[in-house]
């Protein structure tokens, strides 16, 4: 259900060829099996036509409708789309979405990748500092939100109280449109790096050692093993960090709702506070379902470039 | 896993050096959390600032119970995410289990229907499935055509359906079921086994590190879960720990912040994982590591 249980597209999906059972006792015996696996499918199966399929589909309808909870549903065309994109403030939010992604991504996974590699080697309390730089990611995106959210306090909260150290009169963070935004980012890379880490970790493994012994033969140093190695290496893990991570920036809620309310003046409103305002403090159902609708071609776009890019069509 | 190298000790020392800098850093908002949480209200204001509190004032925890029911907030959250591992364990490992063993016809369709429903984003899916739960006919006062009442809206049913079996379980369960030899199986069947006993006996129990990353996984979300509840519920009989942070968030004066009481419940919310995390790392760092979620 949360926003950060999507999964990648990039995992592969293979049926492998099962052999057909032949002679009359086999036969019996597999319609009695197909009845049973279709028995241990359905749950599963119609859980997921109701909860998952039909609301795609009904996302897409109500969008082209007027519907609030309120009034009689109408059909009305594109309307919700011209609004959404003539509202200034839906179009702040898609630019802050995507400044909160360009920001949060790429940051995370250059640190990330760089303590993968750290923590690659046989080092003593391994498993500590991973544990530790992965501790963020476990716990719940609100709670920790609650810590920044002391943390930003202008008076009591630990980062002006450090800034008074050096002299400096920290800013008011999260109530001054300056800092809003980049201080949500900057929780963002901190939450962000452990996760990327752990699947940089297990593609660091599957990097066949003779590469290395091979290039410390020819005389490479460390950075140029890394350079010509290790990055290349780290391509496919690369693709699929990235599109995972964007997919999961796209949709930061729990954030935005817990530091900030979108504020202040609508200076860290994304995507999906736009959307939940709409739906759930206005109850402009349609207008929300157009708004996701948006979102989700950003997605599905973001998707085939990453199969594009990651030479897909292999599957085909 | 290799060391490739031997590494000369400067490097080693530098390397523990910035490690130890980084862990740290990323540990130390947890640390501030519960340091604050014992900490006096002069504490919090005093400057210069202190890591440690002067007086460790426990009865933080206490008042933050006062103020916001955290122990009903609490068994509300272990009922709904205990639900969802259950639930999930059982009825995706039977369709994984399906998908991995059994030719029938529709089942690539199923296969990969279950795949692409397994990419749909919340948000594409989330305005209708709160739609479809407060219209439930013939719950929370609604009629037959899903008017006049609330249906599931602030109901367990509410908390607990809509998210309890999810297709990324299905997958990871197929993927795990495919892994294994059939000989067991087929052997079991010329015993006379039926196919659930099957399924129950003799195919689970040889993929029990599934079970347990796909229910540690599942807790995770459940647990960590926010916008659903947020939008489902509307009293403290039903509402979870992470809501009820943001009765803390307000609970002074002038809808003004008690620190120490929000980081105690910040640490109460928190815990929890942070202990399962540190019980459980292996299993969660192989399910990440093979799937990417999160």
């Amino acid at each position: 259900m949360t926003a950060s249980s999507e999964i990648s597209p990039a995992l592969p999906v293979e049926v492998p060829p099962v052999a057909p059972a032949p002679g009359r006792r086999r036969r019996q015996a597999s319609s009695v099996r197909t009845r049973v696996a279709w028995a241990m499918v359905a749950p599963a199966g119609l859980h997921a036509l109701f909860w998952i399929a039909l609301p795609v589909l009904a996302t897409f309808a109500l969008s082209v409708t007027n519907y609030s909870v309120l009034a009689p549903l109408r059909f009305v065309g594109l309307d919700n789309y011209t609004r959404s994109f003539g509202d200034p403030i839906f179009l702040t939010s898609i630019w802050h979405t995507v400044v909160y992604t360009f920001f949060t991504v790429p940051v995370a996974m250059a640190i990330a990748v760089f303590f993968a590699v750290l923590l690659n080697q046989q080092i003593r309390a391994r498993s500590w500092y991973r544990a530790a730089i992965f501790l963020p990611q476990v716990t719940a995106t609100v709670a920790v939100a609650m810590v920044w959210y002391q943390i930003y306090d202008p008076y009591s909260g630990l980062a002006n109280k450090l800034l008074a150290f050096l002299g400096i009169t920290g800013p008011a963070w999260l109530a001054d449109p300056n800092y809003a935004l980049p201080s949500v980012i900057v929780m963002g890379v901190w939450q962000g790096i452990g996760i990327k880490m752990i699947i940089y970790l297990a593609a660091l493994q599957n990097i066949p050692e003779e590469l290395y012994e091979a290039a410390e033969l020819d005389g490479a140093n460390a950075w140029q093993r890394f350079r010509q190695i290790t990055l290349p290496m780290l391509r496919p893990a690369t693709l699929f960090v990235g599109v995972v991570s964007i997919i999961g920036a796209f949709q930061a809620f729990d954030q935005v709702y817990v530091l900030t309310r979108g504020g202040p003046a609508n200076a860290t409103t994304m995507m999906t506070y736009e959307i939940y305002k709409n739906a759930f403090a206005t109850f402009q159902m349609g207008l929300a379902c157009a708004k996701s609708v948006v979102l989700f071609v950003f997605l599905f776009a973001l998707t085939m470039l990453n199969r594009k890019l990651s030479g897909g069509g292999e599957d085909e | 896993m290799s060391s490739r190298e031997r590494v000369n000790p400067r490097t080693r020392v530098a390397t523990h050096v910035l490690l130890v800098v980084t862990s740290l850093t990323m540990v130390a908002p947890f640390l501030w959390m519960a340091l604050t949480s014992f900490k006096t209200d002069r504490d919090i204001a005093t400057f210069p600032p202190t890591w440690l509190p002067s007086s460790w004032r426990v009865g933080n925890y206490a008042d933050a119970l006062s103020v916001a029911p955290f122990d009903i907030y609490f068994r509300n959250s272990l009922i709904i995410s205990i639900g969802h591992v259950v639930l999930n364990l059982v009825f995706a490992s039977l369709a994984g289990f399906a998908l991995a063993r059994y030719r029938f016809r529709g089942r690539e369709v199923v296969f990969l229907g279950f795949v692409a429903l397994l990419m749909i984003p919340t948000y594409t899916k989330i305005v209708p499935q709160f739609l479809i739960a407060k219209t439930m006919p013939l719950f929370g006062g609604n009629d037959i055509f899903g008017y006049g009442g609330s249906g599931w809206v602030n109901t367990w049913w509410g908390l607990i359906i809509p998210g309890a079996v999810t297709p990324f379980a299905v997958f990871l369960f197929r993927q795990f079921y495919l892994s294994v030899p059939h000989e067991l199986e087929d052997a079991a069947r010329i015993d006379g086994l039926g196919e659930w006993r099957i399924w129950a006996q003799i195919a689970s129990p040889l993929i029990k590190p599934a079970f347990v990353t796909a229910g540690l996984l599942t807790f995770q979300d459940s647990f960590n879960n926010f916008l659903w509840p947020l939008l489902i519920t509307t009293d403290d009989n039903k509402r979870v720990v992470q809501l009820g942070l943001s009765v803390l968030k307000e609970s002074g004066e002038g809808f003004t912040t008690q620190w120490n009481l929000l980081m105690a419940g910040t640490t109460m919310a928190s815990l929890p994982m942070i202990v399962l995390f540190l019980l459980t790392q292996r299993y969660f760092v192989q399910g990440l590591a093979t799937t990417g979620i999160k």
